[in-house]
């Protein structure tokens, strides 16, 4: 009897948290789990729903350490919507300890965003770690290229509608007027990029090969010959050879690596360094998606210049 | 392809020409012209269909390889069409959404499923491994390593692989996910000796359902119950080399990561992170408990709270632990915990410098079987605590160093000690790790002497590994 005594603290604690009524929702709540994809969700949605990112703004996703404030994120939300080619493959484990079942991946409350996307850099042959921190899957960063956003949209649209089924028509009208902007921004930034053509870049981490792909330019060379390892010397050697062969002048440089190669590579071979967010919000005022692009397209036109 | 029939209407018209007749009348020259204006039609007819035709197969190539790119079969989420990217216009926006798919009913969640396997024709693994190796040299003084009283003991001056470990983990069907962990370490046999030799077992096997109502979380089987910050810890993950002086003396060099029973967690309502669980468990801990029994279990209960400090303060972790149980000798044994993180790095950009500063206290009130002189027995009550504090300074994604204190007393003896260990880490990936610690000991206990300790640690990781938590 004593021992059921010493235990009944517990068991109130217990019994008022399963019976404790949840938190009245006025409004559905959408888990985004990457900025780019909750930049564009913010223009699906609207003021009809609150929409959040499961990362800091800024925060280098292949760097991320699961903090229990995104479980509690995670247990309130409705939808998620994810990347799809693992560049946040530690949702699941946000997903498992938060309680909340409706997210688990297979869930019709779950978006793959990138479903229907043609995905660049799919890596063929044998995959392992000696080839660094790899995405099997193939490169992440597919909504850098505009024209891949009907798509992107029309996958969320089709999960926020499947969750939310009465605005349907609203969310459908959100992405239509989004996707009007973005085509009319793109002409605008193609114009801004066109005199580049065919402009060979180098980049510190592989981010940017549906930038090139968007905007004519070419992949000059990568920093990383290994994704998510430090450069070898000897990989550095070569390329400072190829930049200077094929004249490439421009190394873009993600916010959150360090710069002392790319600095070190730009002093070899008379190149600029222009150190660009990844994605919105990872530099100041480029939380929208549009500032965020207008950001990266404006800074590398002047830089080409 | 184009070329080559090019190529063939050139060597035709030119046999044409050679075949036709000499002296030809202007007659004859317009008939000719006019076979020759036809020959060109007909030829750029053909070149049309031809180019139209490859284009047809060079966009349907270009689809399958992208279907063949997209990836999460396992997702129910419907996609919009595959197609390859468009400019947005007005056709492309034409894509609608999905209709709303159905939850799955109580009837369907009742339904046993069928259990994933190897999958048939893409001999796709439907779950994870991953294999973890941590590998520890012990250098101290001839004289520990004779008394073996050195921090890994009967391994003094040795490397010696200090946990080699493999891990299956994966979903089991919608609603359920599962690990299976088995590891392999070297260990001392026989008293005093210096033979060891290489365990293996199986460290971790446990189910977890996902589905259950109010939010609850179950796992059962085998596993590392939630008490305190460090012991769901593995080996391999441990931010020193050894695990504090604390958690060894309390709960023995395994800590209590292999209790068997049910482990059940709920995320609370509350406006910052609490998570609160409650397990009930055999209680196989020789150090601790030990009863081994689910009639007298182990129960264990922590409740974890975390706080984001800000855009900019870092985030707080606190947790609160308790536990009773009966140890090997049928007495009662209470623990408490109290434990607190502190982690802070720069919110933008390169996330580093990190400064990481933790602590954990353990709280014993344990009974101990007394007989006196008359042959009764009694039970005599003992009070014991302990506790370390450290602090890491991660420079770069590379490189850290840290500082840890320890201070406990003896649960089964009088006395305490305390030690003092400053360490140094590099990563040269997330996959591999070297550290270097030394461990002064000042034992102010019969039971515990001085000791100067050199550990070398390498640890690496092969596969699949949980994600680094906070």
């Amino acid at each position: 009897m004593r021992r059921l005594l010493r235990l009944l603290p517990l068991a109130v604690t217990l019994l008022a948290t399963m019976l404790a009524p949840a938190a009245a929702l006025a409004k559905p709540r959408i888990v985004a789990t990457l900025p780019d994809l909750w930049a564009i969700t913010e223009y699906l949605v609207g003021d009809l729903v609150d929409v959040q990112v499961a990362t800091h703004f800024g925060q280098n996703p292949h760097d991320f350490e699961i903090r229990p404030s995104q479980m509690l994120l995670v247990k309130r939300a409705d939808l998620l919507i994810r990347n799809g080619l693992e560049e946040d493959g530690w949702i699941d484990s946000i997903v498992e300890g938060s309680g909340n079942p409706k997210l688990l991946r297979g869930s019709p409350n779950v978006v793959e965003a990138v479903l229907g996307v043609e995905v660049l850099k799919v890596p063929r042959g044998p995959i392992d770690r000696s080839l660094g921190d790899v995405h099997p899957l193939g490169n992440p960063h597919y909504t850098i290229d505009p024209r891949n956003l009907p798509i992107v949209t029309a996958n969320v649209v089709a999960g926020l509608s499947r969750v939310m089924p009465d605005l349907a028509p609203k969310f459908e009208a959100n992405r239509k007027a989004f996707l009007e902007k973005v085509g009319s921004a793109y002409e605008g930034w193609k114009q801004q990029l066109a005199p580049y053509k065919g402009v060979g870049l180098v980049s510190y981490h592989d981010s940017w090969p549906y930038l090139e792909q968007a905007f004519d330019l070419t992949e000059c060379g990568i920093e990383e010959d290994r994704p998510g390892i430090p450069p070898s010397p000897t990989h550095i050697a070569m390329l400072i050879r190829t930049m200077k062969a094929k004249k490439c002048t421009l190394i873009l440089h993600d916010s959150w690596y360090p710069t002392d190669t790319s600095e070190f590579v730009a002093r070899q071979t008379g190149a600029k360094v222009l150190i660009v967010p990844q994605g919105p919000g990872a530099m100041d005022d480029t939380k929208d998606y549009f500032k965020w692009m207008g950001y990266l397209i404006d800074h590398l036109a002047n830089a080409l210049k | 392809m184009c070329r080559r029939w090019r190529g063939r209407w050139v060597s035709l018209l030119v046999a044409v020409c050679l075949l036709a007749p000499g002296p030809a009348g202007a007659q004859d020259a317009e008939s000719l012209k006019q076979d020759l204006e036809t020959m060109r039609k007909q030829f750029d007819v053909m070149k049309q269909q031809y180019e139209s035709r490859l284009q047809e197969l060079s966009e349907r190539l270009q689809k399958l390889e992208a279907q063949k790119a997209v990836t999460s079969p396992t997702s129910a989420t419907p996609a919009a069409t595959p197609t390859t990217p468009a400019p947005a216009t007005p056709s492309v926006l034409s894509q609608t959404a999905q209709p709303a798919a159905p939850e799955p009913s109580l009837m369907e969640l009742l339904k046993p499923h069928q259990p994933f396997a190897f999958a048939g024709p893409g001999r796709v693994l439907l779950f994870d491994i991953g294999v973890a190796g941590d590998f520890v040299t012990d250098f101290t003084s001839n004289d520990a390593e004779r008394r073996h009283d050195g921090t890994f003991n009967g391994r003094e001056n040795r490397l010696f692989p200090r946990h080699v470990e493999l891990i299956l983990a994966g979903r089991v069907d919608p609603y359920a996910s599962a690990t299976v962990r088995f590891t392999g370490a070297e260990e001392p046999t026989g008293p005093g000796g210096r033979e060891t030799e290489i365990n293996a077992k199986l460290e971790e096997a446990n189910g977890t359902l996902l589905t259950l109502p109010f939010g609850t979380t179950l796992r059962f089987g085998l596993m590392p119950p939630r008490f305190g910050t460090l012991n769901v810890v593995h080996e391999d993950d441990l931010p020193q080399v050894d695990r504090p002086d604390v958690l060894r003396r309390f709960f023995g060099q395994e800590e209590m990561n292999t209790e068997k029973g049910l482990e059940a967690f709920w995320l609370l309502p509350t406006p910052f992170y609490q998570e609160l669980s409650l397990g009930v468990f055999n209680g196989d801990n020789e150090e601790a408990f030990g009863r081994g029994s689910i009639r007298d279990p182990l129960i264990l209960s922590r409740l974890r709270n975390f706080w984001e400090l800000g855009d900019t303060g870092g985030g707080l972790q606190v947790d609160v632990s308790g536990g009773t149980g009966e140890t090997f000798e049928d007495r009662r044994n209470t623990i408490a915990g109290l434990g607190a993180k502190y982690k802070w790095f720069p919110p933008t950009g390169y996330p580093f410098p990190l400064i990481t500063l933790a602590g954990e206290a353990i709280y014993e009130n344990r009974g101990f079987a007394f007989t006196n002189g008359a042959g009764e027995t009694s039970t005599h009550w003992r009070e014991s605590w302990g506790y370390y504090a450290y602090g890491q300074y991660d420079w770069t994604k590379r490189w850290a160093a840290g500082l840890r204190y320890d201070w406990t007393e003896l649960p089964t003896a009088s006395g305490h000690e305390w030690a003092l260990s400053p360490y140094l880490q590099f990563k040269p990936s997330e996959f591999l790790r070297f550290r270097v610690q030394y461990k002064h000991t000042r034992g102010l206990s019969p039971a515990v002497r001085d000791a100067d300790e050199v550990f070398l640690q390498g640890s690496f990781i092969m596969g699949v590994h949980p994600t680094e938590r906070f």
